[in-house]
């Protein structure tokens, strides 16, 4: 796989989307409600802190789960409905580095929104004289890390299905798979042992994104930062999760008739 | 040497929303030799385009097998020889034709100074270095049409696989187009493209290649069928016998008759033969033969 390939690819995706200035629109969309809902000064003081970052974390890892589905979800589709993939593939590249370089394009991005939102929160943040702890960084770091997730996801669920299918399923898997992984672990003692089996396959397929939300840890106070060697697991998974789904949008993608 | 393109038995087919499958090319077999300029030519769905695809390796083939180069066809090995210009082709809408061409050099492999000077090169050559910063969304489909073959033409490839090339451009774009290829084929490499162009064919073509309904109907050297395509006409005073010389014979006026041939050597001995018998020749023309009727009857007739 060549860097320069790879690089080149991803160079493309990012200066369309930026250029597209929809991204944008998302993000001042965020800032603008953290801001809006920061000026209703309903709490004391210290209330009031903790309702600020509850509120940013809730609205940044929204809208920044929405820029990965939006950024990675027509990737492909759109590269062959617009027959932009006929030049591509005509060069001496295969297709796992197409999918490749448009995965890291899409998490580019994605990443590069999600600054830009927690650069628009840390702003906003700032007026309620908000302390940055080592977890409010670690946070980002883990959110980052599921958002390359995110976009592995939905590009791989892309190939499979119609553009609007895969963004719907996308959303799904994103914002339901906590709560599905969370009902699964809780039931599981309830249950018979085959389906127990069924619950944990289940939950070894489904996305652990909850887990690289530390919102929680960042927005009350007293917690403190996560040991290194969980951040390294975390990123550990991400890698082997994202490389999973590249692999399943790749088993199809690589004999597609185009 | 091996061969520029190699297609043995190449089979390629579709399946349709409804599970029906249909055979885009069936059994196709030809070759083109380095150095030559192919025209790939057939009527609308004779497979032209999915016969390319599948040397471009965005179809697998069925059953046979395709080579570029003595390579397997459809390897990214296969393709660093290659400049690809697809029938339809859209280019990054918020790209400038600058880093649409950066982006596929960079794929192709090139870099740097190199390719810098490969970019500015091309964008004079085609004519759009005025629209270089402009974003592709802004540009004509001529434009368009242009960067595409911009694109195709980087690296210098020793392949040029053209699908419909000449689409969307003006006469003034498809004679400068027409240097730009032979230029390309001066310095060493082959050129093969469909088109429905048959003029283009004929001022750019070495040789063409004729397909209909998937299958090879036949192909022919462009030179020695224009020959033979060439039309000798006759108009003439006084009655002569021409049998054996023409079927096309007709009166025209009081004692002036019309005959059309073949060949030159047909029509030379019409004139000794009207000579001798005491008539006198009018008129003597000759006039290329059509490729385009050559293009419809032969494909009626393999239809």
């Amino acid at each position: 796989m060549k860097i320069a390939t790879l690089k080149a690819l991803a160079r493309s995706v990012v200066l369309e989307s930026l250029r597209r200035k929809d991204l944008w629109v998302v993000a001042i969309l965020g800032f603008l409600i953290i801001l809006a809902a920061g000026t209703l000064g309903f709490f004391g003081f210290d209330g009031l802190q903790v309702f600020a970052k509850d509120l940013a974390v809730t609205v940044v890892g929204l809208f920044s789960t929405i820029i990965a589905v939006l950024t990675s979800f027509r990737l492909i589709p759109d590269e062959i409905r617009n027959r932009t993939l006929y030049p591509l593939l005509s060069r001496p590249i295969s297709r796992i580095e197409l999918l490749v370089g448009k995965l890291i394009g899409s998490i580019v991005v994605t990443w590069m929104s999600f600054i830009i939102l927690c650069g628009l929160t840390a702003i906003a943040l700032e007026i309620f004289q908000v302390q940055f702890t080592v977890i409010m960084l670690q946070y980002v770091l883990m959110k980052m890390l599921g958002l390359a997730v995110v976009c592995s996801i939905s590009m791989a669920m892309s190939i499979y299905l119609t553009p609007n299918a895969a963004a719907t399923l996308a959303f799904i898997i994103a914002f339901g798979a906590p709560m599905i992984t969370r009902a699964l672990t809780m039931s599981a003692p309830t249950v018979d042992v085959g389906t127990r089996t069924l619950y944990s396959v289940l939950n070894g397929v489904l996305p652990q994104t909850q887990l690289f939300d530390l919102g929680g840890r960042a927005v009350y106070p007293n917690w403190s930062p996560v040991p290194i060697w969980i951040l390294g697991f975390l990123l550990a998974y991400a890698v082997v999760y994202s490389s999973a789904m590249l692999g399943l949008g790749w088993l199809k993608f690589r004999k597609q008739a185009i | 040497m091996q061969p520029a393109i190699s297609v043995e038995n190449l089979s390629v087919q579709y399946r349709t929303k409804r599970g029906e499958v249909f055979d885009a090319v069936k059994d196709l077999s030809f070759s083109v030799q380095p150095g030559e300029v192919v025209g790939f030519l057939g009527p609308n769905g004779a497979g032209k385009s999915s016969t390319l695809k599948a040397l471009m390796g965005f179809v697998e083939p069925k059953a046979g097998k395709a080579q570029i180069f003595g390579l397997q066809a459809g390897t990214p090995e296969s393709r660093a020889s290659i400049g690809y210009l697809p029938e339809v082709a859209m280019y990054y809408p918020f790209l400038t034709p600058v880093e649409t061409l950066q982006m596929y050099g960079e794929l192709q492999g090139l870099k740097g100074k190199d390719l810098r000077v490969q970019i500015d090169e091309l964008l004079q050559v085609l004519g759009i270095a005025q629209a270089a910063k402009k974003l592709n969304r802004s540009l004509s489909k001529g434009m368009l049409q242009r960067v595409g073959i911009a694109q195709s033409l980087l690296g210098s490839p020793k392949l040029l696989v053209l699908d419909e090339v000449t689409s969307g451009l003006d006469p003034v774009g498809r004679k400068e187009l027409r240097h730009l290829l032979r230029d390309r084929q001066e310095r060493g490499a082959t050129l093969f493209f469909s088109s429905h162009e048959l003029a283009e064919v004929d001022m750019l073509c070495d040789r063409i290649i004729l397909i209909n309904k998937g299958r090879f109907v036949e192909e022919r050297n462009v030179g020695v069928l224009k020959d033979e395509l060439r039309m000798f006409t006759l108009e003439y005073l006084g009655i002569t016998s021409l049998v054996g010389l023409t079927d096309e014979w007709s009166e025209i006026g009081p004692n002036r008759f019309f005959a059309k041939f073949q060949s030159k050597a047909a029509m030379l001995e019409a004139i000794g033969r009207i000579q001798l018998a005491g008539g006198r020749i009018v008129d003597i023309a000759s006039a290329e033969g059509s490729l385009e009727d050559y293009f419809v009857n032969t494909v009626e007739v393999a239809a």
